[in-house]
This record gives structure tokens, sequence and C-alpha cells, in this order.
């Protein structure tokens, strides 16, 4: 089952790391539905269609991304208590997972409707790459402003491992 | 069956009705639950606009530690919230008998304005009965 995308937010509420997966097959689909209405409308040939319509950046999406969890986030919490924690949730297209570590550290994952809970594989990302790799570093500043410090070399390589093995699970 | 709450926003993201019928959420006051319904109004558009797949839909289905949100949208953009216990199988049948109760007791209740809060006797009765039955 795909995965789509991964970020993470630190607790200024910045998007300090985002991966993006399988987009060149999401790109076509939404091309290929683009043309499919454009036929419909009977649009001149050869015309180049551009990427699918209404797409926002990677750091626009990122930004809606975190609106969206926060409020979601505070919902829950409103509910049903300060100890209740938001998992994930479901759209007929995608599925959200949220992992929030005690000191406000966000994980958020994008993967396909049918993958079971991914909160445990968060955690275990933040445990054992996140804090590995980028925590551990000696050349890591505390803070990472703009994602300085997060995409090193050896947790971008176990990322791309632990999420080859989630898919293919 | 255990479902805690059930909750109608307009197609606005007005809420125009809200009900507890088992132990689970907060009491929060009538205010509160407006601000909310307005929230989850805008977060379920944004939710359909973050879609990494094209032509996603907005939000269905929330889980959290202590309850699971159903979130069922009539074509018309009426919204039914239904918060059950996490586990609850099967919460989109619940959902549409809801809407059913809804379109018989309050879309044909003939002093039942649209878009306003619901004050139907009939609704509330059915409702309970479904969804609390025995008491």
């Amino acid at each position: 089952m795909p995965i789509y995308s991964f970020y993470i937010f630190d607790r200024h509420c910045e998007c300090i790391y985002t991966k993006q997966w399988h987009e060149a097959e999401r790109y076509q689909s939404a091309a290929a539905a683009t043309a499919r209405r454009a036929s419909i409308t009977s649009a001149p040939d050869g015309v180049s269609l551009p990427q699918a319509p209404g797409r926002l950046s990677v750091q626009d999406d990122a930004k809606l991304i975190f609106g969206v969890v926060f409020s979601l986030r505070n919902m829950v919490r409103k509910l049903s208590g300060p100890d209740d924690s938001f998992i994930s949730f479901r759209t007929n297209g995608y599925k959200l997972h949220y992992y929030e570590t005690p000191t406000n550290l966000r994980f958020v994952m994008l993967t396909d409707t049918k993958m079971s809970n991914l909160r445990a594989a968060l955690h275990q990302i933040y445990v054992n790459l996140y804090v590995e790799f980028v925590v551990k570093n000696p050349l890591s500043p505390v803070e990472h402003p703009g994602g300085v410090g997060v995409g090193v070399e050896m947790f971008e390589y176990g990322l791309e491992r632990f999420i080859k093995s989630i898919e293919a699970e | 069956m255990v479902i805690l709450s059930v909750m109608i926003l307009n197609k606005a993201g007005g809420l125009i009705y809200q009900r507890d019928f088992h132990e689970g959420l907060h009491k929060l006051s009538s205010n509160d639950f407006l601000v909310l319904a307005g929230t989850f109004h805008g977060v379920h558009a944004i939710t359909s606009r973050i879609s990494p797949v094209h032509g996603s839909g907005g939000l269905e289905v929330l889980e959290s530690e202590n309850f699971r949100m159903q979130c069922f949208q009539t074509l018309t953009g009426t919204k039914f919230l239904i918060f059950a216990e996490p586990h609850q199988p099967n919460i989109d049948v619940i959902c549409r008998r809801v809407y059913e109760l809804y379109a018989d007791y309050v879309m044909k209740n003939p002093f039942y304005q649209i878009e306003m809060p619901i004050r139907c006797e009939a609704f509330d009765r059915h409702l309970m009965a479904y969804l609390k039955p025995k008491q």
C-alpha cells in the first residue's frame, strides 16, 4: 500500500522536514483525469496539460496540513480531555496519521486509505531515526529553523528503508 | 451499540443539532459546540484540498484514543457527525439511519425552518429510541 508523503513539524509550528513518494504516478493519474475532462469539452489536441489544477506547492501543502492537524488535535482535546490524542483521519482518497511527542514535535504521514494504524511506525521514526541521527548528531543545531540539520544522509537513508518496509507489508 | 453524541451541521457550518446519548465526551457549553462545528466545517473543506491523490472528498472518519467520529455529508451539504466508541463497527449504517430520521421528522415537519436549529420533539424521540433503546 502506497505511502504518499511525510512531514515533521517542530514546536514552533514550522515544517522542518518533508518528503514525497509516488509523485509521478499521482500526477499522471491527475493529468489523465484532466485530459479526460478536456476531451469531453473537446479541447484542441497537442495542448500540453499542466499539473493537476489547483495543486499547491509543497510548502503551502505543509502549512495546510499543519492547520488541519492542529485544529483537529485541539478539537479532540476539547471534546474528551487533555489526555486524549488525535490518531488519524481518513477521507475517500487518503488517510492521514498523526503522532505527537511530549515536546510538541509532530509527525504526519499521508497514506493509502487501507493502511492500518501507523502511530507506532511514526513513533519508531521518532525514536530510531530522528533521535538517533538528528538529535544525537553533534553537528546539528538544537532548533531546526527552515529544516537545517534534519535531512541528513543517515536520516534520509533510514527513512527510505523504513518506508519501503512498511509499504511491502 | 454505544453512540456518544450526534451533531448536525447545516451547509454553512452552523450547528443545528447536538445531543449526547452516553457518557464519554466532555460537557461543553453551547457556544463551545458552535465554535467546534465551525472549525470542523473549515477543516473538512481543507482536507479535500490537501489530498495527495486526485478527486478526494472531505474527512470521513476521525480516530482518537477515546472516540471515533464519522462524518456523513449529504448531497445538499448538511453534515452528520456521529461520535462513537473507538471500535464501534458499522457507524456508516447508523449515519444513514440518522439521516433517514432527519428526513422523516425534521424535513417533513411543516413548522421547521430550513437551516435553523432543530427543535422537533418527534425527531428527538425517535433518535433516542434508535440510539439509546430501553429507556
